[in-house]
């Protein structure tokens, strides 16, 4: 049984999510989709295959640096950390959800 | 600027694909084992974990396809492919590629190189601190200023700095048993200070030093054989001794400009010195405050220093503050008819460029109908038009890159040669070409323009028509009678027309100003320049006895039939005066404009100018006795027109009392300053009446044989003071300044008209060979059945004699239009629209045309009807 993946309706959440994942310090691909597995109370998985491409997108841009480190069983892996400007964008996307989670809840209740 | 940083970052990934796949692949890797541990701890054997890890992975292949396109620059991956598939069709088709090559070469190389030698001689920065806030200024209309007056203004401290300086002086150097003349700049003590130009050894001239030079790079090369300990030598110097303190870096460049190359610095040294005046404005200072603040001293330095040049004149007129570079500085010096001998110079090696290009064109079009099924069939299989355009787009860039390239070459040998002439002027002269950030701008932006120029329309003609019609067609089925080709032929030769009509009239303006008489005798006179210490000559007694024992031993000489002294050489120095002048006969103010000299008695007769009214000044003219003048014919007509002038009397702009001047005489007109002078007014004073004392004597010498009397007119000079430095030569050897426009113009102009015509000529010879390459069984056939061998080469010449027949017609038409500016570079007896010029270039152009059909006309006699018909 695979979980539900993140909702696609709502584009950019990938990034938000990763951006939060990484506020808190540098973790590894694997380590990202885990911490937002367990997170979300394994209602949001990310697909291995949207992960690395969205990782490499955002490290075009300049949110994130990668840098190889050791891991927690001592392998050799990769860490992705957040930059002041991937800081500045996760404080704008959050606003917009923000505003337009409630704006859909206004909706909703409304009706 | 994100998008700027992102560039980078992809470029940056351009660079490390390898290793960038490598660590995608081991990040994988990381992530399989990480769930595979995961797995095994809820109790899953270790195979069954890794199994199921991959599993729940997934296909990586598409994932690591869109991670790379995270990165991908399409465009430049795309150009790239592009470039190494251009580059490939090159190498197969070499020859090709080097006409192109060397066609662009040619046109950008001419090109660059006056773009070079234009922005060096008009745009070049001085050597300085801060050019910027670095001004030139004008006080009273007067470029120089007097030394009280200079220092007024320094004291007055309104700038950071004001600091002085005279380009135009001379001193003479004690070296062994001879004295040269040397052209110095003299400069005030703080004049390094202020404008900062760096020395390359040693150290700069400092506030409160006297005796002490810096020298120039030339100079300490050549005439001190580049000696290493030169710090601190001494140098007699008009006669004292001076101290070395330093020397300039070979690429040390005036604030005055145009390459100007003084050979050493020297401090003022005298009261009646005169200055340029070049301020540091304090930072931040604009233009307009500089100038505000300089207008305001200039009315305290009238309470103190009160202008001479009578009531209501004061130094606050004509106050100029200018940069030390640039538009503005160009605008000022008023030498716009410069600026537009090399806007011209511009127009003209942009026209050889579009003739090269041309060239490149009419290739690419050869070419493309070579390759016109390859490219139906990419077109066929799904190619986008855009695409395939993009891609012979490349192709030419290719081209005008490599073109470039050579192109930069031939310009740094060329600026290299440029470097080195030596021209013959008053004042030394070094260009300092180098190539610069500017030439690499420009140079890119030729590149690309002219594969876009040379490019675009082959590769839209190209892609133009339909599949289905371009696969049915053969190659040689291809075009009709009039292609573009042969447009582009007729557009070359027509360029090619007015290039070299272009080129024509400044080679004739160069012989007609060599051959031409000046209105005096260049061949049988002779020019003794005697530069004297100023400090042995106190009084203008002194002086003016050295002028007359010189003036009797250089008679007393053997083979001298005159000799006599004036104040200014004619074409090698300018001295021009103007105003109202009032006569005897019109109580109005009459405005003049005139050549102004002091002679003394005989200069005409030494110069062979003829008198042809009145009298030649005498001994008796001198100071203190009635003041008298010869005028030139225009001048005489200007003032009394048919009157006979002498007898009349005239009196100077100025104080109403002045006593007047009494013509005594009129001479012949001739030409002073240029060649390209229509008869100006002109006026001589007697040398020795004005009582002035000058650090210099002209003296000129007649004589049957000018080069044997050189060396003991020289010799009798020196006798005399044996501290001058003294220069003699005759007079033929003296015009080399006053040729040197027309020399440079018709070298420059003529071998521009040269290029082009050569470049158009080998477009004709291209445009022809090809189409007798493509009607080889057409000839074939008509040799089997029996044309004979007149008729296949009137063929090939018909159509030759077509193109360029149209070419020339098209060409003089927009000639005859388009030289007529040219007259202003022009002596007057050169008309831009002379029938010889234009007969000139029709004849040369059709000579050339004739020598470009021969090849391919006898290709086409020699073709073999078996072999033709097998031709496939």
């Amino acid at each position: 049984m695979r979980e539900p993946t993140i909702p696609e309706f709502l584009p950019g959440t990938l990034y938000m999510l990763i951006l939060r994942t990484l506020a808190r310090g540098p973790l590894h691909g694997y380590a990202i989709s885990r911490r937002i597995k367990e997170s979300s109370e394994e209602a949001l998985a990310i697909e291995e295959g949207s992960l690395y491409p969205a990782l490499n997108r955002m490290l075009v841009k300049g949110w994130l640096t990668a840098e190889w480190g050791i891991s927690e069983n001592n392998r050799k892996a990769r860490f992705y950390k957040l930059t002041a400007e991937g800081r500045k964008r996760l404080v704008r996307e959050y606003g917009q959800f923000d505003r337009l989670i409630r704006a859909i809840q206004l909706v909703m209740r409304s009706a | 600027m994100n998008w700027l940083q992102e560039l980078a970052r992809r470029l940056f990934y351009l660079g490390r694909q390898t290793s960038f796949n490598h660590e995608l692949e081991d990040e994988i890797e990381f992530h399989i084992d990480a769930r595979a541990e995961e797995l095994e701890e809820t109790g899953m054997s270790r195979q069954d974990a890794r199994q199921q890890a991959r599993r729940e992975f997934g296909s990586s292949v598409r994932m690591k396809e869109q991670t790379r396109a995270a990165w991908q620059v399409h465009w430049l991956e795309d150009l790239q492919s592009d470039l190494r598939y251009g580059l490939r069709a090159l190498a197969r088709n070499p020859g090709f590629a080097a006409a192109a090559i060397f066609s662009l070469a040619l046109g950008i190389g001419a090109n660059t190189t006056i773009f070079s030698l234009t922005t060096e001689f008009l745009f070049s920065q001085p050597s300085c601190r801060n050019a910027e806030t670095l001004a030139s200024m004008i006080i009273g209309g007067n470029s120089h200023a007097y030394m009280p007056h200079y220092r007024f203004l320094r004291d007055a401290h309104i700038f950071e700095g004001l600091a002085g300086s005279n380009e135009e002086s001379e001193s003479n150097w004690r070296f062994g048993n001879d004295t040269y003349r040397l052209n110095v700049m003299r400069v005030t003590d703080n004049f390094f200070r202020v404008v900062g130009a760096p020395v390359a050894m040693g150290r700069p001239i400092e506030p409160g030093e006297r005796d002490v030079v810096v020298l120039s790079d030339r100079f300490w090369r050549v005439r001190l054989a580049a000696d290493p300990n030169v710090v601190g030598r001494a140098l007699i110097i008009d006669g004292r001794p001076y101290t070395v303190s330093g020397v300039l870096p070979r690429n040390h460049r005036t604030v005055l400009g145009f390459g100007f190359a003084p050979e050493m610095y020297v401090p003022v040294s005298r009261e009646s010195d005169i200055v340029a005046l070049i301020a540091r404005l304090p930072e931040g200072m604009s233009l307009p405050a500089a100038y505000a603040r300089l207008v305001a001293t200039c009315k305290q330095l009238d309470k103190v220093y009160p202008p001479d040049s009578g009531p209501g004149s004061s130094w606050t007129n004509n106050v100029e503050v200018v940069p030390v570079a640039g538009m503005e500085r160009l605008k000022s010096l008023n030498i716009i008819p410069f600026a537009a001998f090399f806007g011209m110079l511009m127009i003209v090696v942009g026209l050889v460029l579009l003739i090269a290009c041309a060239n490149v064109s009419s290739l690419l079009l050869a070419r493309a109908s070579a390759r016109r099924q390859e490219l139906a069939i990419r077109l066929a299989i799904g190619a986008g038009r855009g695409r395939i355009v993009r891609q012979l787009l490349a192709e030419s860039l290719l081209l005008a890159l490599l073109g470039t390239c050579a192109g930069l070459i031939l310009n740094l040998w060329l600026s290299g040669v440029m470097n080195r002439v030596q021209l013959p002027l008053p004042l030394p002269m070094q260009l300092l070409i180098q190539p610069d950030w500017r030439l690499l701008l420009y140079s890119i932006a030729v590149a690309g323009t002219s594969a876009l120029v040379a490019g675009l329309m082959p590769a839209l003609k190209a892609t133009r028509e339909g599949v289905s019609a371009a696969l049915k067609l053969t190659e040689r089925q291809v075009g009709g009678r009039w292609t573009l080709r042969n447009a582009l032929v007729v557009g070359q030769l027509a360029v090619s027309v007015v290039l070299l009509t272009t080129g024509f009239l400044f080679v004739r303006n160069m012989t007609k100003s060599m051959t031409m008489s000046p209105g005096f005798d260049v061949e049988q006179t002779v020019w003794a320049y005697m530069r004297l210490v100023p400090e042995k000559y106190t009084t203008t007694e002194q002086f003016e006895r050295l002028v007359r024992n010189a003036l009797a031993d250089l008679r007393a000489l053997p083979g001298v039939e005159a000799a006599s002294i004036a104040r200014v050489v004619p074409f090698n120095n300018n001295s021009i005066r103007g105003g109202e002048i009032r006569t005897d006969l019109s109580h109005q103010p009459v405005p003049v404009r005139f050549h102004n000299n002091d002679v003394s008695p005989n200069y005409f007769r030494t110069m062979g100018i003829s008198l042809l009214e009145g009298r030649d000044f005498s001994s008796s003219d001198r100071r203190g006795s009635s003041e008298v003048a010869i005028v030139n014919e225009s001048l005489a007509r200007h003032l009394f027109g048919d009157r006979d002038p002498v007898g009349h009397t005239f009196w100077y702009p100025g104080p109403p009392l002045s006593p007047p001047v009494t013509i005594v005489g009129v001479v012949k007109n001739s030409k002073y300053f240029t060649l390209g002078e229509d008869n100006p007014q002109a006026m001589y004073t007697p040398y020795l009446q004005g009582g002035d004392k000058y650090d210099d004597g002209h003296f000129m010498v007649r004589s049957l044989r000018p080069r044997d009397v050189v060396k003991e007119v020289a010799q009798t000079l020196g006798r005399l003071d044996a501290s001058a430095a003294i220069e003699v030569k005759p007079m033929r050897d003296a015009m080399g300044f006053a040729f040197l426009p027309s020399r440079i113009g018709a070298a420059l102009l003529g071998s521009m008209g040269l290029l082009g015509l050569a470049l158009a000529s080998i477009g004709l010879y291209g445009v022809l060979a090809y189409s007798v390459s493509r009607r080889i069984r057409e000839i074939g056939l008509r040799i089997a059945l029996g044309a004979d061998r007149g008729a296949i080469v009137g063929m090939v010449v018909r159509q030759s004699m077509a193109l360029v027949i149209v070419g020339i017609t098209i060409g003089l038409g927009i000639a005859a239009f388009a030289t007529r500016p040219l007259a202003m570079f022009l002596v007057p007896e050169v008309s831009s629209t002379d029938p010889a010029t234009f007969l000139g270039v029709v004849a040369v152009l059709l000579a050339v045309a004739f020598a470009a059909t021969l090849g391919p006309a006898l290709r086409a006699v020699r073709v073999d009807p078996m072999t033709a018909l097998r031709y496939e």
